[in-house]
């Protein structure tokens, strides 16, 4: 899986359009500033896995891409346990930090999930005319590795190794640190490039 | 926790798809719909480790440690090798979760990974002795061949449980 330095400018610029959508969402709902990183782009063979996420407690919602191409990989809000906790405090009005995380918390980290990805998505649709549609969301608070690791498995292609695209929202004020990844398959990554290489010819 | 290997001792950390085998400490880390599997003859005090993620291999054979039906032949052989009678070595297994409960509904990957990991097992007349399988939560494995083919399983609320 090898891309072109035009090819990864072009992504990190759509992945940069579809996070700061969903950063304008994470802030509305925060009340407060979101900044955001510059989107990164990791190849990564599954042995190595470990090495990008490993043993942290984090909640993890995922969405399977569907939409023009039905099963296009996954879209994931990613966010450490802490950073979980502050979030659903901040949104629901508490402070206890050391607590067991219950089906409030649970819902609304998949209300955060839903509304951050569906702007992400939207965004990105807009920007290449090509629509993935998130599915219902999952969640999973527990090892990031295992969860991510799920996830890899459950992939249509059989893989070696999984390409993805990161960028880190942060809320300083309350102390938020999350992240959005795209794991596109392959299909799906083929059908970004393409549109994407388009897209710079005709401008 | 004290680490009765030592400082010094060797230890393998085993992603998705590898495998080891030896006398030394071998560690998966995050299994959540894959196996972490151990095999260990306690007459020549070896054993061998692996990470399976699918549970066929549908003609590959380019990653043995990754698919249960190519795994577990490679690793008795392996043992065999080293003198192992299949008779002597006794199996353990971890993993098989299904992490996120609406993707599991459709394709319960971990279930399927460890029916087919029991399957071959019984095929090559292995022994079982414990497993920790199932349910909706990630795993960690400690395999310690030099202490009685120990094996450790941690969670992610920091329990650890010896099978």
């Amino acid at each position: 899986m090898n891309l072109s330095t035009v090819q990864k400018d072009a992504i990190q610029e759509l992945g940069n359009i579809g996070a700061a959508h969903a950063a304008t969402t994470l802030s509305q709902m925060l009340g407060s500033s979101v900044e955001m990183s510059v989107p990164g782009i990791s190849i990564v063979d599954i042995a190595r896995l470990g090495e990008y996420m490993g043993e942290e407690s984090a909640a993890m919602v995922a969405f399977e891409l569907q939409g023009d191409i039905p099963h296009g990989g996954f879209i994931i809000f990613y966010i450490t346990r802490e950073s979980a906790i502050r979030l659903t405090n901040t949104m629901l009005g508490l402070t206890e930090m050391n607590r067991p995380m219950n089906e409030m918390d649970q819902s609304a980290l998949l209300e955060v999930g839903n509304i951050m990805v569906s702007a992400f998505l939207d965004a990105t649709a807009e920007l290449l005319g090509f629509v993935m549609l998130p599915s219902p969301p999952a969640l999973s608070i527990d090892m990031a590795h295992a969860a991510m690791q799920s996830l890899i498995a459950q992939s249509t292609d059989d893989v070696d190794e999984v390409m993805l695209f990161s960028t880190e929202l942060v809320c300083s004020e309350h102390k938020i640190d999350s992240d959005i990844i795209l794991m596109p398959e392959h299909k799906t990554l083929q059908k970004i490039i393409v549109l994407l290489e388009n897209m710079m010819k005709s401008t | 926790m004290s680490d009765p290997a030592g400082v010094n001792a060797q230890m393998a950390m085993i992603g998705i798809g590898e495998y080891r085998v030896g006398s030394f400490q071998m560690v998966t880390i995050g299994l959540g719909s894959c196996i972490g599997l151990t095999l260990y003859d306690d007459r020549l005090r070896v054993g061998a480790m692996v990470h399976i993620m699918l549970p066929d291999s549908a003609g590959r054979k380019d990653r043995p440690g990754k698919y249960a039906d190519t795994a577990i032949p490679l690793l008795l052989q392996e043992l065999g090798a080293l003198g192992c009678k299949n008779r002597n070595i006794v199996a353990k297994m971890a993993g098989g979760a299904s992490m996120f409960e609406y993707f599991g509904a459709n394709l319960n990957i971990g279930e399927r990974n460890a029916e087919k990991v029991r399957e071959f097992l019984l095929t090559e007349h292995i022994k079982l002795a414990a497993e920790d399988t199932g349910g909706k939560v990630g795993r960690s494995v400690t395999f310690l061949p030099a202490h009685e083919g120990k094996v450790s399983v941690r969670r992610a609320d920091g329990t650890i449980r010896d099978i």
